[in-house]
């Protein structure tokens, strides 16, 4: 069975960013709820450490991409819920585009023939 | 955005991160509970996986700010509350540490002034003295004739100037004055490229015989005598009779080139002294071309001099070009024992730096509970470091900030107390606390906190937490602590060095205060006396002057004897000639380099000193009597070395009718007089009778001879009335100037000398101090902690004596340890005071083993007292606790 890639070393710098706001532009989510949700769409694969997420937030909430509310979740709790802003749609679909190019790169690369 | 938001501040992001992970927490436990975990467990669980909490909010609200500067100004508002808790101790280590940062950064204002700072001219590195190498070896001055080639056909100067020292007497208000000045070529500007400030400076025209009468003058000259007006230009000045035009004023950075000229006037060269290729007089400087080395100008001139050989007159030796960097020129040997004081100034800011670190540790110790509960509760271990550097950053601020300005106030109250110090030491007067200063001592106070921060922080940070919190620290630890003990020996081997290098010298200073100077200046007052040219063009008539002058001072009631002569020890004006016994071609390798005195008869009684042999002069040798000389006892042997010199002849000084060099017959032998202070070797010196001088000596001498004058008793205020008085009668125009007594001359050539003692005396005593106080804390900070050890040994039996000499033994390991490297780094530095020390070896034996002697000495003190109180313990109360 192949380990779980953790958020910490394994992934490149803005990776974790990237996937909270493509997690968070289906609607907003609070900090564990996030962690659940990316667990999810990547079919257990990545694994988010909290020691991660909350620093990253933080990066997110002062460059101005997401926005925190203190909001009742489903089961009555008071949570603390974020959502994505304009300028975050605009930093992501950037930064989509400019993975994919770089993602196809690599793929045209590790795809030469060997000789 | 909400720009509330951010506009709430640090406080509400904690409180907001805390309250958003305490949900994340209840959402995982409320899932993990559902899942069948026991509450407990899941609250565990939860726990874990979230981590450290604080070390999280830490995390996020540092990416709020510029986590650096709030951490560190948080932490030096913390260390500031810790120390202010601990007054005590927090005043001894300022104290130390201003004495350290404070000492260091005074001696570093002196280094700045005389060595470091640029001297105030274009490109200083390119400006170089330039001489000829003669008999000495040293850098000696220039004949016309040289220059002249030199700078036809140098092609690595892009420009030599020439200048020559000169005196004038000056009547401008009501009593004459003495001014000196020097003749330059115009070049001379050129080299150092400093404009005037008002008019312009001199002219290549101006170099020429009838177009030379134009001066320009210093900006001290034109403040002091002239008012600082500028009207001064085109106005008038009679110089020796006579009328100079002021041309320009030169800036006052002029002033600050190291010497004591206050006016420059044209030099001319006369076709004839150019062509003798002779009368070495010329102070040359020039100024590189781009890219070329000393070493590649002082070949160029070597070059030139053999390429011109053929033009040369006959019996003029080829010599060599030496080229020197001015500011080493002009600063010399005074660089070298200022940075010798620098080092033993740095040594002490090391010994401060060893004692505060070591307060430091003492109370990390202390504080290690302390410590030990912060780290535990979140605190990251660089947090903690940053937290002790802040501490002795803080005090090293503290302490800094109190010695440099404890320096700025010293600094002119150190150099009121030492004024011929500034005389000896060139550009010691420009001394003072500025930017490059305020530089170092930043430089000084961040090393200090650095040095002694560092190790009590890493250490205090690495406390083993179980240890320190179960309280279950009193156990031997201390006996083994090698941080410690490396602190007394580093402090040890330091001290040594320090004490060894102000042992040596003031062993030198004592030496030189004893050494004889070969006459007796007591009660003897100088002065020198310039006859002006016109009217003295005759040298008979300068004799007569002369001889009329010291006739009617010694008529004074108050005068015991009196005499002029041309060379009086310790006196500027000397004069040397090549001798050459008779029998021997009068040529330069055979030169024996005669310091020449022109006396009038009574010179060696007014200075007692004592015929050796043979008789003195008397009034029989007359201009036309035969030529007669009285050479010292050292150039006796060495024109004639192991044969009786007086009845023998000596060629030297001027030529006969034959046009070969005159023979004078040696009528008598004198004691060696140490002309160049006490610290230099006595020179050969050769005296002639005033009536006998060579005609061309006159101009050598500008007319200026000093007057010796003894008095009948021990004051000497009587005595410059009365040489005033007499030459007043003699010439009213004549001023009188140089007026020192003789112990003032003597004192004035040991200036830097005692400068340089008092601050190593008193740069040794604060090391001492301060290592004494250093050894004394590490050991009874070794005693607190074997306070239960000791006392249980004396509970089984153990005499006081016997705790006495265990502590003792134990506290010593270490100085023993600092005493071995510091001796051997004190004889491995020694050689950097070869410079500066006279009459002893650097790597002095005696002073060596005093010095050790001394410390161990005070290390055996330091050790005995803490000692002595671990035996007056109080058992029962220490082993009960």
């Amino acid at each position: 069975m192949a380990s779980k890639l953790s958020t910490r070393k394994d992934l490149f710098p803005g990776a974790l960013e990237l996937m909270v706001l493509q997690t968070l532009k289906r609607k907003p989510l609070h900090g564990y709820a996030l962690v659940r949700a990316i667990q999810a769409s990547s079919r257990d694969l990545l694994q988010i450490e909290e020691g991660s997420l909350y620093p990253a937030l933080q990066r997110m909430l002062k460059e101005g991409w997401v926005n925190a509310r203190w909001t009742t979740s489903d089961t009555g709790r008071r949570v603390r819920a974020y959502e994505v802003t304009l300028k975050g749609l605009k930093h992501l679909s950037g930064e989509r585009e400019r993975l994919g190019q770089m993602f196809e790169g690599v793929r045209l690369v590790l795809a030469m023939v060997e000789p | 955005v909400n720009p509330f938001e951010r506009l709430r501040g640090r406080r509400n992001v904690d409180r907001d991160l805390a309250d958003e992970l305490g949900a994340h927490l209840d959402v995982r436990i409320e899932e993990l509970v559902g899942a069948g975990l026991p509450l407990e467990d899941a609250r565990q669980q939860a726990r874990r996986e979230l981590g450290n909490e604080t070390l999280l909010i830490e995390r996020g609200r540092d990416v709020w700010r510029f986590a650096m500067i709030e951490d560190a100004w948080q932490d030096v508002r913390y260390a500031w509350r810790q120390l202010v808790r601990a007054p005590g101790f927090t005043a001894v280590a300022v104290i130390t540490f201003a004495l350290g940062i404070g000492a260091t950064t005074a001696i570093f204002t002196a280094v700045y002034a005389v060595v470091l700072q640029p001297f105030p001219f274009h490109e200083p590195d390119r400006v170089v003295a330039v001489g000829e190498q003669f008999v000495t070896g040293s850098l000696s001055a220039v004949s016309p004739g040289n220059f002249e080639d030199w700078r036809t056909h140098a092609k690595t100067f892009s420009d030599l100037g020439a200048r020559r020292f000169v005196s004038v007497n000056v009547s401008s208000g009501t009593t004459p004055e003495r001014l000196v000045g020097v003749a330059v070529t115009a070049s001379y500007f050129s080299v150092f490229r400093i404009p005037a400030v008002l008019g312009r400076t001199i002219t290549a025209d101006e170099n020429r015989a009838g177009r030379e009468r134009v001066v320009v003058l210093s900006d001290r000259l034109w403040r002091r005598v002239f008012g600082g007006i500028p009207a001064v230009l085109g106005t008038t000045i009679r110089m020796d009779g006579h009328p100079y035009t002021v041309i320009g004023v030169m800036p006052p950075q002029f002033d600050r080139l190291g010497g004591p000229e206050e006016f420059w006037i044209p030099v001319v060269f006369t076709p004839e002294a150019i062509a003798s290729h002779d009368g070495h007089s010329m102070y040359v400087v020039g100024r590189l071309a781009p890219g070329i080395s000393t070493e590649q100008a002082a070949a160029d001139l070597s070059i030139i001099f053999h390429r011109m050989k053929e033009q040369l007159p006959a019996n003029t030796e080829v010599r060599q070009g030496i080229v020197n960097e001015f500011a080493a020129e002009v600063v010399g040997g005074s660089r070298e024992r200022l940075l010798v004081l620098f080092g033993a100034v740095a040594l002490v800011l090391l010994i401060a730096c060893g004692n505060v670190a070591h307060l430091l540790l003492a109370r990390g110790r202390l504080r290690s509970h302390e410590v030990a509960l912060r780290a535990s509760l979140g605190a990251s271990r660089p947090r903690l470091i940053r937290q002790f550097l802040s501490e002795s950053a803080v005090l090293a601020v503290a302490g800094g900030t109190l010695g440099v300005g404890a320096a700025y106030v010293a600094i002119p109250a150190l150099l009121a107390i030492a004024p011929e110090a500034i005389g000896a030491i060139p550009r010691l007067d420009q001394t003072t606390v500025n930017g490059h200063v305020l530089l170092f001592a930043l430089a000084a106070i961040v090393m200090s906190a650095l040095l002694t921060g560092i190790v009590p922080a890493l250490r205090a940070s690495r406390l083993d937490l179980r240890t320190s919190l179960s309280d279950g620290a009193r156990t031997l630890a201390g006996a083994k602590d090698t941080l410690r003990s490396g602190l007394v020996a580093g402090e040890v081997a330091v001290v040594i060095v320090l004490l060894a290098g102000a042992g040596v010298l003031i062993r030198s200073a004592l030496y030189l205060q004893s050494v004889e100077p070969g006459f007796d200046g007591t009660s003897v007052l100088t002065a020198r006396i310039s006859l002006p040219e016109v009217g003295y063009e005759e040298p008979a008539r300068v004799e007569r002057a002369f001889r009329g002058l010291v006739e009617r001072i010694s008529q004074h009631p108050a005068v015991d004897v009196a005499a002029v002569s041309s060379s009086v020890p310790m006196t500027p004006g000397t004069n040397h000639n090549g001798l050459v016994p008779e029998g021997k071609a009068f040529d330069p390798s055979n030169f024996v380099l005669g310091r020449l005195g022109v006396i009038t008869e009574n010179y060696f009684r007014t200075f007692r000193i004592p015929l050796v042999a043979g008789r003195l002069f008397s009034v029989e040798d007359y201009r036309e009597a035969p030529r007669v000389m009285i050479l010292s006892r050292t150039a006796a042997q060495q024109l004639f070395p192991n044969e009786n010199a007086v009845g023998q002849r000596v060629a030297c000084c001027e030529s006969g009718p034959d046009g070969a060099p005159l023979l004078k017959l040696v009528v008598g032998i004198v004691g060696d007089v140490r002309s160049n202070g006490p610290h230099a070797e006595p020179p050969a010196d050769f005296y002639l009778p005033i009536q006998q001088a060579p005609a061309y000596t006159w101009s050598w001498f500008q007319r200026t001879l000093t007057v010796v004058v003894r008095g009948k008793t021990e004051g000497t205020g009587i005595l410059t009335e009365a040489l005033r008085e007499a030459v007043r009668d003699i010439d009213p125009t004549v001023p009188v100037h140089g007026v020192a007594t003789m112990q003032q001359r003597l004192q004035a050539t040991l200036a830097e000398n005692r400068f340089n003692l008092v601050l190593m005396l008193l740069l040794g005593s604060i090391g001492l101090l301060l290592s004494a106080v250093g050894i004394y804390g590490v050991i009874a900070c070794f005693v607190a902690q074997r306070r239960h050890e000791l006392a249980v040994r004396m509970a089984l039996g153990a005499s006081p004596a016997d705790v006495v000499r265990t502590v003792v033994t134990h506290g010593m390991r270490p100085v023993w340890l600092g005493a071995v490297i510091g001796l051997t780094a004190a004889v491995a530095l020694s050689q950097t005071l070869a410079s500066s020390v006279y009459g002893v070896t650097p790597r002095d034996p005696v002073t060596l083993v005093a010095v050790v002697a001394v410390l161990i000495v005070v290390a055996i003190l330091a050790n005995l007292l803490p000692a002595r109180a671990a035996t007056r313990v109080n058992l029962a109360g220490l082993l009960a606790g």
